[in-house]
């Protein structure tokens, strides 16, 4: 009995305004301030403060910061989330934006295609600064402006229509969209594959032929084993030079940083400056067993 | 003896090994199991080294892992196999089938040991580079291959060509490191594919079939793991260390706060494995996949973006950064960005599946970070490349170009800019004031000189005002009369604080040596290109990097017999270094005399009035040799040896050393007596056959560098100037800091030139070093005419104190055998006692006939391995004769062990078709044997052998005209080189002794010896006595 009496009396003073502890929910980037560093981010968070809903937002930001958001999806013309808020049951939330028309797409991408720069920052996973121009140009917005462009609904009991839940997911989306601004245009109906495709003049028909990532072009057909004695045994030798220029790269983790910091990370330590370290110690590590260092291990 | 064999398989390492059929396995003998019909099961192989040797191995080694039961497993190996007789990896294990009939594969059942995949990587680290892992432990051509694929994974670590990822392995999720290669790497990683011996592939789960498993597959997953391994190796303390106490108590709580901390952990932990929720994972992996997929894009992809540096046709100002793809598989493949943008062509080779609009767009954009440039570029459709200045090419070329190369594009610069010595550049030149030369013998390089800097470009000498008017230049790339000019602003400020500061040093002759050579930066950092100097120094300098002569000595006075030619160029060069108190290396080739040139050095010191004593080291074997050396060449100078259990020490060895000219002692008790040896002054310390000191670390090379001498002499028959990893701790040794302390070394050259495969750092390390080491080699033109087409050379062994105690219990019994014996039975005692002292200078094993253990027992043996040791560094082939097959035998068991290498063996059951098999093999074969072992009664006629070039005769017979005859095998028409016939005679043994009695009388020898060993039984009791009693030299440690 004495369980239920903590809990009902936790319950009772959390109801307020502290939510339940969340484990593994999606934690904001950002720990003060603004959410996303890019304008579109910020572009996209005044979307959500030209609502004027008062103190939701700053606790929007601090359920984002600390973790209530339990998933996000987003599909073509709207996202679905769930976050975790002062009930057991998670709430979920709802975002209906209105998508373009293809011939709008195909306006876009004419303009968009005059210039490469849309095109390759687009493909890096950045949004050109420019873009709004371009919508405009077209006639059209990236982001929603009238209120029938953007419809949000919450399974909580806030009669405010957009509640702390809706923020908190709209601050996340700030910096999901940062990571991958294909998800502004997904959610206004168009998606990355075929933008792309768009954008390069290839037709409708080789956009089904898009390429596939491939992890590693491995040729998995089978190779039987020769009967040549001295092939079999000896095999072949190398060429005195078959390794070429091994080096310790100036630039630690390169790679990772080619491809920016990961998407929605949560993680206590910051991405990037433990994949520098790790590079670092690989480098020093690896360039040992090259030059077939026996006690490699002792001196790391 | 075992050949051991090595497979993967999902991520397990499996150790296999072959192994003779029978301990004795004598030539002629066949495999036992002879299969009439192939059975359906698979049969043990006969070769099948077992679970026992195997262990052995390991543990020999020091691995750290215990075989137990259930390491060991029995496995399928799909071999070679004609006649259903296996066909044996090397001769070493079992002769080939003679049969016709081609090859087939069928499966054997081999005893398998396996271990976990970390244990076989530290195995393969101790196999890098090795024939051998130790007398008899072969390295299989499947085990040399996991090796290189090791150091691949090694490249691939230290390049930085892989990511986080996370695997599913059997329903577990598990955080893995997975390497992502650039295209040129993958068209690397498959042509490595290419060269995987079948062997490696040949271990099957399953009896049924061959294995099938392409080798790309095996090879990737291989490197995919033990880069994962690598990687994982590196974090684990780190990460221990940095967890806060409070996820410290999170953690034994089974909690992380999200899966992205979780990773990261797995990331580094032992195993990788990550628990949880699986829709969390998912989410992760999603993410991940999302985040991987531009790369993943581009190593799809058979192209890379490359940028080509175009320059100005007429030196103006326009430069031209041009895009374009080159293909991985033929970097000269190129096709202009322009090229791409226009058409929807399908380039050449490229999958259909390849969008090179697409690609080239994302790598440009991926470019665009690095370089502002390629962004602004990018506002045009169809960007083709951008235009620069000569203070952006400037840029480019100093900065951007690596940065892009290093994130994996292609760069191409103009050749004038990569190739050396095209380009001008500040440089610092030193003009010494040469002080007035008292007397040549008063000048030392402690000397201290005075010297001014001067600054130029190119060749072209600045002043302090140029200078400052350069440093104002806007352009960095200037061309002037045809040739870019490099101007860095930052440089050349430095340049003018420092001139600033000390337009006038002064420092010793030595530090100012190392600037001439090239060992250290100028004035501001920047490179010393040339040091002026005139009157003596100027010489000096000249004659250090061999642009003038120097001077050449006349033979001393008092030598014995007569130095040819390059012996006396080599001479007076050890004589001129030791002048300036400069070490010397000198690295001529077996058999050129680099001992008589030291000797002779050592003559002319002591006829100029030298009475302080040389030190000389040797390893044990050659001792002797030394000795018998001087006392033939240099007989006036007084030789002591010390050496042995009753050598003196302390003060009686001073006083004793000092009477003396050479002292001669061993690498061993260089370490052991140091403290004895470093009390007293020495004129020079000589270490013979230096590659012994060439591990810094071992003791004998640290008590070598603590010796007090006047000039330092390294020699050594192996080429050291192309062991970069061994050069430093020699030369250190003979001119400590020359080439920076050990950890300098290694960046400055070590790496560079082993990993990065540096040309410029290679030549650095050559103008450096070069004046300190002489190698000629037998084959260069100026020595061959000085050698004569056949050299015959005494070496003189020691006994072990096996061999001494053994030779003295036989002599002791002969003369009492003797006392009581006459007529017929005292002439048997004789020869008897004859071939039992033979026996016991060979070897005790042959002595007592008991197949107990080879290494170590012999000083004549330890000597052959180490000539044999110095002929396989060169590739030199060689027949060695022996009277008894049963010592070729043991000969025959121990180089095949120590050098992993089949040897052949002729002797008298040897039947006619091996024979004329092992003759043709000998000739012909490309990769044969290199040593050749014949009894002398069998193969001391008739054969043609000329591919050696060395003969040894490990025993002597007693008969001029007949080792003559054997020697002829390799030295008669056919014969292109030099031959060396090396006689080998055990020191104060009855074989010296016999061998003087034959120099004496030389012309008689023939008609009194005869072609037999009688005439020996008519000596008299008192001469026999004589002539078997055991000098004391005789012994060595």
């Amino acid at each position: 009995m004495g369980y239920w009496r903590d809990d009902y009396f936790l319950w009772g003073r959390r109801r307020s305004s502290v939510p339940r502890e969340a484990k593994g929910g999606i934690k904001a980037q950002s720990k003060h301030g603004t959410f996303g560093e890019s304008w579109w981010a910020k572009r996209w968070i005044a979307v959500l403060e030209s609502f004027n809903i008062g103190a939701r937002l700053g606790r929007g930001r601090s359920y984002a910061r600390r973790g209530q958001v339990l998933s996000i999806e987003i599909e073509k013309g709207e996202v679905l989330a769930k976050v975790q808020g002062s009930r057991p049951k998670p709430y979920h939330i709802k975002l209906e934006i209105k998508t373009l028309s293809v011939s709008d797409w195909r306006k876009l991408a004419k303009i968009l295609s005059g210039q490469a720069i849309f095109s390759a920052k687009l493909l890096m996973g950045e949004m050109p600064l420019d873009i709004e121009k371009v919508f405009r140009e077209a006639g059209l917005s990236l982001f929603p402006e009238k209120p029938k462009d953007l419809k949000t609904a919450c399974s909580c009991p806030d009669w405010s229509n957009p509640c702390k839940h809706i923020a908190a997911v709209y601050y996340l989306l700030a910096e999901e969209f940062e990571r991958d601004p294909f998800l502004i245009f997904k959610l206004r109906g168009m998606n990355r594959e075929d933008l792309i495709h768009m954008l390069s003049g290839t037709d409708k028909k080789t956009i089904r032929k898009q390429v596939k990532p491939k992890q590693k072009t491995l040729p998995n057909e089978e190779e039987g084993l020769t009967s040549d004695i001295s092939k079999f045994w000896n095999g072949e030798s190398l060429p005195d030079d078959f390794f070429g220029e091994v080096r310790i790269p100036s630039i630690a983790a390169a790679l990772p940083k080619r491809l920016g910091s990961f998407p929605f990370w949560r993680g206590e330590e910051k991405f990037l400056d433990v994949m520098e370290l790790i590079y670092a110690k690989a480098s020093s590590v690896g360039l040992k067993v090259f030059l077939g260092e026996q006690m490699w291990k002792e001196q790391i | 003896m075992i050949i051991l064999h090595a497979t993967f398989l999902e991520r397990v390492f499996s150790l296999w090994g072959e192994k003779p059929d029978e301990p004795e396995v004598s030539a002629a003998k066949k495999p036992k199991n002879k299969l009439k019909h192939r059975q359906a099961k698979p049969v043990s192989l006969c070769y099948d080294a077992g679970a026992e040797k195997l262990s052995l191995v390991l543990k020999e080694i020091g691995l750290g892992f215990k075989v137990t039961a259930k390491s060991i497993r029995p496995m399928v190996a799909w071999l070679p196999t004609i006649d259903n007789q296996p066909v044996p990896s090397s001769r070493l294990i079992g002769e080939f089938p003679e049969s016709t009939t081609q090859a087939t594969l069928a499966p054997w059942k081999v005893t398998v040991v396996q271990f976990p995949f970390e244990k076989g990587i530290e195995f393969l680290c101790r196999c890098i580079g090795k024939q051998t892992l130790g007398p008899g432990m072969i390295v299989g051509k499947d085990l040399s291959f996991w090796t290189m694929a090791l150091r691949f994974a090694g490249a691939v670590a230290t390049k930085g060509q892989f990511l986080p990822d996370i695997n599913d392995l059997h329903g577990i999720p598990q955080a893995r490191w997975r390497s992502f290669l650039s295209g040129l790497e993958s068209e690397r990683l498959s042509n490595l594919a290419k060269l995987i011996p079948a062997v490696a592939r040949a271990l099957s789960l399953k009896d049924a079939s061959s294995p099938t498993v392409s080798s790309i597959t095996l090879l990737s997953e291989f490197i995919d793991s033990a880069v994962d391994y690598l990687i994982r190796s590196t974090g684990r303390d780190d990460f221990e260390h940095a967890l806060t106490a409070k996820r410290r108590s999170l953690k034994a709580m089974d909690g992380f706060y999200s899966s992205h901390d979780q990773w990261l952990h797995a990331l580094r932990s032992h195993d990788g494995r990550m628990e949880g929720k699986s829709a969390e994972l998912d989410q992760l992996t999603n993410h991940l996949k999302n985040w991987i997929r531009p790369i993943s894009v581009s190593a799809a992809s058979p192209f890379r973006l490359c940028f080509r540096v175009e320059e100005p046709d007429d030196g103006n100002d326009k430069w031209y950064v041009r895009y374009l793809l080159q293909a991985n598989h033929d970097p000269s493949l190129l096709i202009p960005a322009e090229r791409v943008w226009k058409g929807r062509e399908i380039l050449p080779l490229a999958n259909k599946n390849f969008n090179s609009h697409e690609y080239l767009l994302l790598s440009l954009g991926q470019a665009s970070g690095i370089c502002p440039h390629i962004e602004a570029s990018l506002r045009t459709p169809g960007p083709s490349g951008y235009r620069l200045d000569a203070k952006g090419a400037y840029e480019f070329l100093t900065q951007k170009a690596s940065t892009l190369e290093q994130s994996g594009f292609g760069v191409m610069l103009p050749a004038w800019w990569t190739r050396k010595g095209t380009k001008l550049r500040l440089n610092a030149r030193a003009h010494v004031k040469t002080p007035e030369m008292q007397s040549r013998s008063g000048l030392s390089l402690d000397q201290i000189v005075q010297f001014d800097w001067e600054v130029a470009l190119g060749s072209e000498k600045l002043s302090f005002e140029e200078l400052q008017k350069l440093a104002k230049f806007k352009a960095p790339l200037v061309k002037v009369r045809g040739q870019w000019v490099l101007l860095d602003a930052e440089e050349i400020q430095a340049v003018i604080q420092s001139w600033k500061k000390k337009a006038m040093e002064q420092t010793t002759l030595r530090e100012v040596v190392r600037m001439a050579l090239g060992g250290e930066k100028g004035l501001g950092n920047i490179p010393v290109e040339g040091i002026s100097a005139s009157g003596w120094i100027a010489n000096l300098f000249k004659e250090l990097e061999g642009k003038s002569p120097f001077q050449e000595l006349p033979q001393p006075r008092a030598f014995q017999g007569t130095l040819r030619p390059y012996q006396r160029r080599g001479y007076s060069w050890l004589s001129f270094l030791r002048q300036w108190g400069l070490g010397a290396c000198l690295a001529d080739d077996m058999g050129l005399g680099k001992t008589i040139q030291a000797l002779a050095l050592i003559q002319k010191d002591w006829e100029s009035g030298e009475r302080r004593p040389v030190l000389l080291i040797c390893p044990t074997s050659v001792v002797n040799n030394w000795q018998k050396e001087a006392s033939r060449f240099t007989p006036e100078i007084p030789v002591m040896v010390h050496h042995g259990i009753e050598r003196t020490k302390g003060e009686a060895f001073t006083a004793e050393a000092k009477e003396h000219a050479i002292i001669i002692s061993s690498y061993a008790l260089l370490n052991r007596d140091v403290e004895t040896f470093k009390d007293l002054q020495w004129a020079g310390v000589i270490l013979d056959e230096a590659q012994n000191i060439k591990n810094p670390e071992t003791k004998q090379a640290r008590a070598a560098r603590v010796i007090q001498a006047g000039y330092r002499i390294a020699l050594t028959g192996t080429p050291v100037e192309n062991n970069v990893g061994d050069l430093w701790s020699i030369m250190e040794f003979l001119n400590a800091g020359l080439l920076g302390t050990q950890t300098e070394f290694k960046n400055r050259f070590f790496i560079p030139i082993q990993a990065a495969r540096d040309p410029e750092a290679s030549e650095r390390l050559k103008r450096l070093t070069g004046p300190f080491i002489l190698r000629r080699l037998k084959t260069d033109k100026t020595i061959i005419n000085d050698l004569p087409e056949k050299m015959e050379m005494k070496v003189f062994c020691t006994l072990t104190k096996e061999q001494a105690s053994l030779y003295e219990a036989v002599v002791k019994e002969t003369m009492e055998a003797l006392d009581e014996t006459e007529g017929i039975q005292r002439k048997g005692v004789v020869l008897a006692t004859l071939l039992k002292l033979k026996q016991v200078c060979n070897h005790p094993a042959h002595f007592l006939g008991d197949h107990s253990p080879i290494p170590s027992r012999s000083g004549k043996l330890t000597r052959l391995t180490e000539m044999a040791e110095e002929m396989v560094e060169v590739g030199d082939h060689a027949l060695i004769f022996t009277q008894f097959s049963e010592m070729g035998a043991i000969l025959q068991k121990h180089l095949q062990e120590i050098f992993g290498r089949e040897v052949l063996f002729l002797h008298g059951g040897t039947p006619k078709k091996h024979r004329d098999q092992m003759v043709e093999r000998f000739q012909a074969q490309e990769d044969a044997p290199f040593l050749f072992i014949l009894s002398l009664k069998a193969g001391g006629t008739g054969l043609n052998l000329t591919r050696a070039n060395h003969v040894f005769h490990f025993d002597r017979w007693w008969n001029p005209a007949v080792e003559n005859q054997a020697t002829d095998r390799a030295f008669r028409i056919g014969q292109k080189k030099k031959v060396e016939v090396h006689k080998f005679i055990c020191a104060g043994t009855l074989e010296e002794k016999i061998d003087e009695m034959i120099e004496r009388k030389k012309e008689v020898a023939e008609r009194v010896i005869g072609t037999g060993e009688a005439w020996l039984t008519e000596l008299s009791t008192a001469e026999l006595k004589n002539l078997f009693s055991l000098r004391k030299e005789a012994i060595g440690d």
